[in-house]
């Protein structure tokens, strides 16, 4: 399978990911669906709350109660969250939901990131990322991926995005025009990405899944 | 991983079955049948949950062996309260082997018990007990703590280690009470309920009275030679002999424990354990044959001496001799044992964990009903049993098992 996985991909573009840091499991979440970062803190979705955490001082700052199963993004002033079959904008100071729009994947989807003005789903078992304008939910295009996709982001024009197929995860950039695999950082054996999230720097936070763990993990230069 | 199925499994979780249900009614994709067959195995309906997590595991495929091991389980698990005892272990055991090479730990710990229990509604104690010999409970969710507990404390009660099981019992409480989940709890008393009750009763020459699990493995760590009726062998000093294939051996050596310290005619004993009123010469020789049988097994333990009248029993180091009957002295205990648990039973897994054919069980489950204590649901394939009630007393003695007591 590790070979079939990689095949596709030129040899010289894929190493092994390199983990910094790791954070959690946290008190009461023992699943991390989703992560995203608001320029000084790490935001992760554990189901039934999201945890807001700083990464230097390894603590928990806040806690909103929404439920949350699925991709986190931040657009600069709010979150976005996947959840059941809706996409909720939300206010990050208190939780509220400012607005509700629908899921393009009707509850297949995943990851979420938010970049020049559109939110970016991935859907996980249809393999795709999905481009939709963040006020109507409307699809611009979609992205095919050769495997299941869970997180994404973007920074620096580039996009990456995680993905987790049976044991094994890694985190790719992918040609957003094409979908062709331009970069690919593998996860060690049963370390899986279930969300991910650049700091628009060095390090991209990875959610991990049913470990409930979130992984820093170094972006190439 | 998608919105919906972590929002399904999250439900499941918190005990909303129905409204997880609602979720992923309408997918096909492998994580959604799966946990639609959870969800149905949660409300009972056992045949469609069985049908969803064999699609299940079959769409997963080879390519995602962990989720498709976890699906194996999940079916096994729902053909164990089914009373399935004949679908093939190497399944299970080929999943529990994924599980362990991928360090999920509670789901492989949760093959191993289910592959437990299994044997041990078959009787075969030795092979419970070599499953979870060396459990590793560390670190895995209450409830399978408190299942792990259940399945050594009923290993332990089956095999008459009181202290063992009383430890055991102890640990499935507090995990059970940690865990919060009534149906559990409810299992751990009923197993502490089943101390308290009648196992069996004594007899000697001038009484009869029940004795519970307890006193009734005081008497078998006491000098006397146990003639036990329940699971058909003689113990003495906790050396067993099994006589559950010798019956005719077995009710002769019954028959003069019953009369010990005094002799039985030969007579008697003809028209006890021969089931004659005629007797004739040629049955006093075929009672003379069985009895050198008999003396030769027995030589470690007791002598037979020959008395004017008849035989007498002579437990060796002038040791007592007392008898256990069952606490229901019927020849369908065994059957009313395994229907005490209130799952409905088919005749074949019953004839399967007793060890007999289909046709005896049919015929014993017949008498059954017409005494009324049993009835039967649904019509020829689809037929199970299932106890009218039998309250009472505990099936542990009765409980067919293949271990030899050490």
């Amino acid at each position: 399978m590790k070979h079939s996985a990689n095949a596709d991909i030129a040899a010289t573009n894929s190493s092994v990911a390199q983990i910094v840091q790791e954070y959690g499991p946290f008190p009461d979440a023992d699943t991390i669906h989703g992560v995203t970062f608001d320029g000084h803190h790490v935001w992760a979705a554990t189901g039934s709350s999201l945890l807001e955490f700083d990464p230097a001082q390894r603590q928990v700052t806040r806690k909103l109660a929404c439920t949350c199963d699925a991709g986190t993004a931040f657009d600069g002033t709010y979150l976005y969250q996947i959840t059941g079959e809706q996409i909720n904008k939300i206010d990050p100071t208190d939780g509220s939901v400012l607005a509700t729009i629908p899921a393009p994947g009707h509850g297949n989807d995943s990851g979420l990131a938010w970049a020049e003005g559109s939110l970016w789903v991935g859907q996980y078992r249809n393999r795709t990322i999905v481009q939709i304008n963040p006020e109507s939910g409307a699809v611009i295009r979609s992205i095919q991926s050769d495997r299941f996709v869970t997180g994404v982001t973007w920074v620096d024009n580039e996009l990456w995005h995680g993905t987790w197929e049976a044991d094994e995860s890694d985190i790719r950039r992918i040609d957003p025009d094409s979908g062709a695999v331009l970069e690919q950082l593998i996860m060690p054996t049963g370390t899986g990405v279930s969300g991910l999230e650049s700091d628009g720097a060095d390090l991209f936070y990875c959610g991990g899944g049913a470990s409930g763990k979130v992984r820093a993990v170094r972006r190439p230069k | 991983m998608d919105s919906l199925t972590a929002a399904c499994a999250r439900m499941l979780a918190a005990g909303d079955v129905l409204n997880a249900l609602k979720l992923v009614a309408l997918r096909d994709d492998p994580p959604a049948l799966a946990l639609r067959g959870v969800a149905m195995a949660r409300l009972g309906d056992y045949a469609r949950a069985r049908e969803l997590l064999e699609q299940a595991a079959r769409k997963f495929g080879p390519h995602e062996p962990v989720q498709r091991a976890r699906c194996i389980v999940a079916g096994a698990e729902v053909a164990l309260a089914m009373r399935q005892l004949d679908s093939p272990l190497h399944m299970l055991a080929a999943a529990l082997a994924t599980l362990q090479a991928r360090n999920d730990h509670a789901n492989a710990l949760q093959a191993r018990l289910i592959m437990a229990r299994r044997f041990l509604l078959l009787g075969r104690l030795q092979d419970a007990s070599a499953t979870i010999c060396d459990l590793d409970t560390a670190g895995v969710p209450a409830s399978l703590v408190a299942v792990a507990e259940l399945v050594q404390a009923e290993l332990a009660l089956r095999s008459l280690h009181m202290e063992r099981a009383q430890i055991a019992l102890r640990r499935a409480q507090a995990a059970a009470d940690q865990a919060t989940i009534p149906a559990l709890q409810a299992e751990v008393t009923a197993m502490q309920k089943t101390l308290q009750r009648p196992a069996a009763r004594l007899r000697t020459a001038d009484d009869d009275k029940t004795l519970t699990l307890a006193e009734v493995a005081d008497l078998f760590a006491s000098t006397a030679l146990v003639v036990d009726g329940c699971r058909r062998g003689i113990s003495v000093d906790g050396t067993w002999l099994s006589l559950a294939r010798r019956p005719i051996l077995f009710e002769l050596i019954r028959a003069l424990a019953c009369a010990w310290p005094g002799d039985v005619s030969r007579q008697s004993l003809i028209a006890t354990v021969f089931r004659l009123h005629d007797p004739d010469e040629s049955h006093r020789a075929r009672l003379r044959v069985e009895m050198g049988r008999l003396r030769k097994l027995v030589s470690t333990m007791a002598q037979i001496e020959a008395t004017a009248n008849g035989y007498a029993l002579m437990p060796r180091d002038n040791r007592s001799a007392v008898v256990l009957a069952p606490p229901i002295d019927s020849d369908a205990a065994a059957l009313l044992a395994l229907l005490a648990d209130g799952a409905p039973w088919s005749t074949s897994a019953l004839a399967q964990a007793l060890g007999a054919s289909q046709r005896t069980v049919q015929r014993a489950l017949a008498d059954l009903q017409a005494n009324g204590q049993v009835h039967a649901l649904g019509k020829s394939r689809v037929r199970r049993w299932v106890s009218s009630s039998l309250a009472g007393f505990t099936t542990i003695l009765l409980l067919p098992s293949v271990l030899a007591l050490k």
